[in-house]
């Protein structure tokens, strides 16, 4: 049964992104807020805005019986979880499906198997999807060697105890494996009283690519083309393109199938994003995990497909099939999104939230700004500073370049520092406008360089 | 649609919060500057608080205390989380502090809501059935003098 009335189980920009979507659909909205967010852009716009609790995210978007029993009692039928808080809380569907709520997702039981690490690889395996060349416990340093060949150099020796890094070795070629075993073995036994290893392949130079999918919850899944996230600080991501302009065809046809082969095995139902290292020099791909969710960087997709993704997810969750086919899907041009955030980039990206004094989006064909914001608007200090995502589609990589750099001069924000003036520093930058950057770059090259000239 | 907001409880709300999403991070400190009204929170070996410096001597003048009015003071008793009102006393009830003014409901789970106060009755703000947003006023309570 179609959904009627929509419960956004979220807040900033994609509240207001999920309530656009079902607006357009003909459904009613009521949104759920905090204390802190009753007066919001989505709030306002929504039919209904029901204030759950105190402005702790615990005591609200993180309380999953609160927001299934506000849901239940404003007669909602469907809800939209969006990214992060509880979108991929196996707990938030099973809800859902007590108190007879359509979840725009996938089934709580694919949300815990894909959770899981150990089990998501197991069922990339048993799709034919690759995972990164690696040994099961290696026990003297002449089995260290002979994997380290057989993987091929560099590789890390890892502690089977460990994390953090912690008994952990990186080696070139068969000597250094050798040695590197007596010290990452000792080391491990030294932290965790066991000096089991196991090897991985090591990539210095990787790309983040994913896929993103669409699933009818039958077997039938369509792919969206793949996104490049590889400007990357502390694993999260500022700038997301699509498609990956540095992998070629022939290895992009292999990634999308892939992906599709996982997602189709566990009949996937709604959207949902497969992520993997990209190894450049190799020209290979190892699968990293699955995200159960619609994404923040899905903007990139539509860009370049023309579909939208959120109307898609709705349609599904209210029991339709796909209304695409992937013949349908024709990619187009490239698109590049960066995150503004309200940081202080001089000051160690200190979040620094406040009040919005002027806001100016720019106009202008190809461009799309997802935001909650306007003048007056307030970023409260309790969850992530996201001010919003600037997205550009061109006709191919340095059109949509230049179209962000005139786009970022011509958005006004004052009232807080936001990430502009880096985003466009590094689309500026030779390395990025060359295509030469890896999940490392912004990191170990651009930052450093950064922070040096701004002082 | 807005919420109107109840500013009452809003400072120590806020104040808490701040607390929960400071414990949670990696800060070590945390100095939040917002219109008129700033809070600086830190912890153990924390930086030292910015206001501290910059505040009147501690020998100054307290602030005057607000004193009761001479009428009786009405309390109102709120929901502390989004609920469905099952039931609540009625207008004119006697109620002693602590004492069980409201039944509320969240899917199958029930839960009561206390008096603050001891004294008596004199409004109910939501009927049975209503789903109360996050710290709206149920029933006011006189105060006993």
């Amino acid at each position: 049964m179609a959904i009627k009335r929509l419960f956004v189980a979220n807040r900033g920009e994609i509240a207001l992104r999920i309530v656009r979507a079902a607006q357009a659909l003909g459904i009613e909205t009521v949104v759920a807020v905090s204390d802190a967010d009753r007066d919001t852009a989505a709030a306002r716009l929504a039919d209904r805005a029901i204030v759950l609790g105190p402005a702790a995210a615990s005591k609200s978007y993180l309380d999953p019986r609160l927001i299934v029993h506000a849901a239940k009692e404003s007669g909602c039928d469907g809800l939209h979880p969006g990214y992060g808080f509880l979108s991929e809380r196996a707990i938030l569907p099973r809800l859902c499906a007590e108190y007879g709520i359509a979840f725009v997702g996938p089934e709580p039981d694919v949300i815990d198997e894909l959770g899981d690490k150990l089990r998501a690889r197991a069922m990339a395996k048993a799709a034919g999807v690759p995972l990164v060349p690696g040994s099961d416990c290696v026990a003297t340093a002449a089995d260290a060697r002979r994997e380290g060949d057989r993987i091929g150099y560099p590789v890390l020796l890892k502690a089977s105890a460990g994390g953090g890094g912690r008994g952990m070795v990186i080696a070139n070629n068969g000597d250094e494996a050798e040695a590197g075993f007596h010290r990452a073995s000792a080391e491990a036994v030294a932290a965790f009283g066991d000096g089991t290893l196991f090897m991985e392949r090591f990539v210095p130079l990787a790309r983040h690519v994913e896929v993103q999918l669409m699933g009818d919850g039958r077997g039938t899944v369509v792919h969206f083309g793949e996104r490049d996230c590889s400007v990357q600080r502390r694993y999260q991501k500022l700038i997301e393109e699509a498609p990956c302009a540095a992998m070629p065809d022939h290895l992009r046809a292999q990634l999308h199938q892939s992906a599709v082969n996982l997602a189709a095995s566990v009949n996937y139902r709604n959207a949902g994003t497969a992520e993997f290292l990209y190894d450049v020099k190799r020209e290979e791909f190892y699968f990293i995990e699955v995200n159960a969710r619609i994404q923040v960087e899905h903007p990139v997709s539509e860009m370049i497909s023309g579909f939208d993704l959120v109307q898609e997810q709705i349609r599904i969750a209210g029991g339709a099939p796909l209304s695409i086919a992937q013949k349908d899907v024709v990619l187009s041009g490239h698109a590049i999104e960066c995150r503004i955030n309200a940081e202080d980039v001089y000051r160690d990206f200190l979040p620094s939230p406040g009040r919005i004094t002027r806001w100016e989006p720019p106009v202008g064909p190809g461009i799309r700004l997802d935001s909650h914001m306007s003048t007056g608007a307030m970023i409260p200090p309790f969850y992530d500073s996201m001010v919003g995502k600037l997205i550009v589609h061109g006709t191919d990589r340095s059109d949509a370049i230049a179209r962000l750099a005139n786009a970022i001069d011509a958005l006004v924000v004052e009232g807080v520092p936001t990430t502009l003036e880096l985003h466009r520093a590094i689309i500026a930058h030779p390395d990025f406008v060359a295509n030469r950057i890896h999940t490392r770059w912004l990191e170990q090259v651009f930052l450093p360089g950064f922070g040096k000239k701004a002082a | 649609m807005t919420v109107p907001k109840d500013t009452a409880l809003e400072a120590i709300n806020d104040a808490r919060a701040l607390l929960d999403a400071l414990v949670v991070s990696e800060w070590r400190e945390m100095h939040v500057v917002s219109g008129d009204s700033e809070i600086f929170l830190a912890r153990k070996g924390g930086g030292e608080n910015p206001m501290r410096r910059s505040s009147a001597p501690l020998n100054a003048a307290a602030p005057p205390v607000p004193v009761p009015a001479a009428s009786r003071a009405e309390m109102a008793v709120k929901v502390p989380h989004v609920a469905t009102l099952v039931s609540a006393l009625t207008v004119g009830t006697q109620v002693s502090a602590g004492q069980t003014v409201a039944t509320l409901r969240v899917l199958g789970d029930e839960s009561l809501l206390a008096a603050t106060v001891s004294g008596t009755v004199v409004a109910l703000d939501a009927k049975p059935g209503d789903l109360l947003d996050y710290d709206t006023p149920v029933v006011r309570i006189a105060e006993d003098a």
